[in-house]
């Protein structure tokens, strides 16, 4: 939690009182691997930040295959914002891919502490901004650069996380087929 | 829930019907799977025929099919591995036989969690055939660099087989007809043999295991392909002693000439009857999430035509496995 204090301390002044109340509605968490936080289909009202480790949020299709929306490493927030905000049941499956320690919120605590401190305001809508703006830049880069391209992005925006993934959590996340995802390595690795 | 049931022994149009039965219920072990998808295998027709009557002996009328892949719906008490909601796979044991039905309930040490990068229909696919391949090749403890002859490559079992025993890292000889070689090439076998136009036995020389999926003659001529103490493992040979007496057989003794043949060349021979096996279906989910194993499907049919796969499954055309969707 020391961390996150920090890093909202970098952005806004943080009164004792308001570091005190986000402290009662934290729980620091370490999570073994394989853990599922978050489950398609049943009910979310957390929202994850990660301190350590990896994690993954992706969907199922009909057909009942996996397609990844997002990684997760320190200093991300994760969580079904889609199913949060529409108050429905989860669109997304969210899962460690290590060990990893996250600091737990409830969606609805969040809510009210920024009713009851207006000053913490601008730190979440930094964050939802960044999230949002993140958000743009896939979409962009899915419809306009080459997969090898995107695929070098990956590796820029999660570096380390490769090890600790199967090949087919990058290509669903990059939308393309395994074959194509082992090619593109091959390819790399020749440069 | 709707289900497809043998009714009497016979021919496949007069012993199956669609039958509207209860849904099972759980055991404090179990777990309920809202069926997705079912595959059918050569022994459903057995059973339908009543060949296995005597070995398998079933109520009527009984749901059929052993492969399923669905969702978790409920649980037992002492069940702790599995969560509602999860995406699993199996091939249910005898006795819980039935998987063409809207739900089946499984113990839940049969069951893994599915390959996240394939279909509930590929998924179905995978366990009985793919649980045969690889505790066949496992008991014939197959290694880098083995010489494998996998007979029948085009197979549900062979094709499995081939792209397991490439996983190890072996040699593998497969034997197919003219008409499979380009695609059973391609699921990585090093050398594929055209029963049509090639003589396997002038091919394969000094094999370290050869995998008998065919029976009859290919049984006994495994022996003079292996090296002196290599492995014979088969699916369809005579049984060896050790698995006649879990049959109940105490008397029963190898036939002369195999006997012969196994102390000739101080050989391991043994008859692989599959255990339905959640770890070892765990770890076909990993080999195929890494595509070192790929599915291969026929046919999918839904549960209205699901007589039809029967008949299809009978006609012994199929190039890979037959599949039901169920929802």
């Amino acid at each position: 939690m020391e961390e996150l204090i920090k890093k909202i301390k970098n952005s806004i002044l943080l009164s004792s009182e308001a570091e005190e109340y986000l402290i009662s509605i934290s729980k620091d968490k370490i999570v073994p691997k394989g853990s599922i936080l978050i489950r398609q289909g049943q009910t979310v009202n957390k929202i994850y930040f990660v301190t350590g480790g990896c994690l993954r949020s992706y969907c199922i299709d009909k057909s009942g295959k996996e397609h990844t929306l997002h990684f997760a490493i320190k200093n991300n927030w994760i969580s079904d914002y889609i199913a949060i905000h529409g108050n429905e049941s989860a669109t997304l499956t969210i899962e460690c891919l290590t060990k990893s320690n996250i600091i737990e919120f409830n969606a609805n605590e969040i809510n009210g502490m920024l009713t009851r401190f207006p000053e913490l305001e601008p730190f979440q809508r930094d964050n939802l901004e960044r999230l949002f703006v993140s958000l743009q830049k896939r979409i962009l880069n899915q419809l306009q650069l080459s997969a090898t391209e995107r695929y070098g992005l990956f590796l820029e925006e999660y570096p380390n996380v490769e090890q600790h993934t199967r090949n087919y959590h990058i290509a669903s996340y990059l939308g393309i087929t395994q074959e194509s995802l082992s090619r593109i390595r091959v390819e790399k690795a020749k440069k | 829930m709707k289900a497809l049931q043998i009714i009497r022994y016979g021919e496949i149009k007069d012993s199956l019907a669609l039958n509207e039965i209860n849904k099972p219920t759980v055991q404090v072990k179990d777990v309920l799977i809202e069926v997705k998808a079912a595959a059918i295998n050569p022994i459903d027709k057995l059973i339908i025929l009543g060949n296995l009557q005597g070995m398998l002996p079933i109520p009527l009328p009984s749901t059929i099919a052993y492969d399923v892949s669905g969702i978790v719906v409920e649980k037992g008490d002492e069940v702790g591995n599995f969560e509602i909601g999860d995406l699993v796979f199996a091939r249910v044991p005898q006795e819980q036989m039935g998987t063409i039905a809207e739900y089946v309930a499984v113990t839940s040490v049969a069951v893994s969690k599915k390959p996240g990068n394939i279909s509930f229909e590929e998924a179905a696919s995978l366990p009985l055939a793919g649980l045969t391949a690889l505790q066949s090749l496992e008991y014939a403890r197959i290694k880098e660099n083995d010489k494998v002859l996998i007979h029948a490559g085009s197979g549900g079992v062979g094709s499995l087989a081939i792209q397991y025993a490439k996983a190890k890292r072996a040699y593998v000889y497969t034997t197919t007809s003219t008409n499979n070689v380009k695609w059973v090439n391609e699921l990585g076998a090093d050398r594929v043999i055209d029963y049509k136009t090639e003589d396997y036995k002038t091919i394969v020389k000094d094999a370290d295991i050869v995998f008998d999926t065919l029976g009859n003659n290919y049984t006994l001529e495994a022996f003079e392909l292996i090296k002196q103490g290599g492995r014979v493992v088969s699916i369809i040979g005579a049984l060896d002693e050790e698995t006649a007496k879990m049959f109940g057989m105490a008397d029963y003794k190898l036939p002369k000439e195999l006997a012969k043949q196994i102390s000739a060349k101080e050989a391991t021979y043994k008859y692989i009857f599959m255990q339905p096996n959640g770890s070892h279906l765990g770890e076909i989910k990993s080999l195929v999430e890494d595509e070192k194993i790929k599915p291969i499907i026929d046919k999918v049919y839904s549960l209205s035509e699901s007589i039809d796969a029967f008949t299809h499954l009978a006609s012994g055309r199929a190039k890979g496995k037959i599949v039901i969707k169920i929802a």
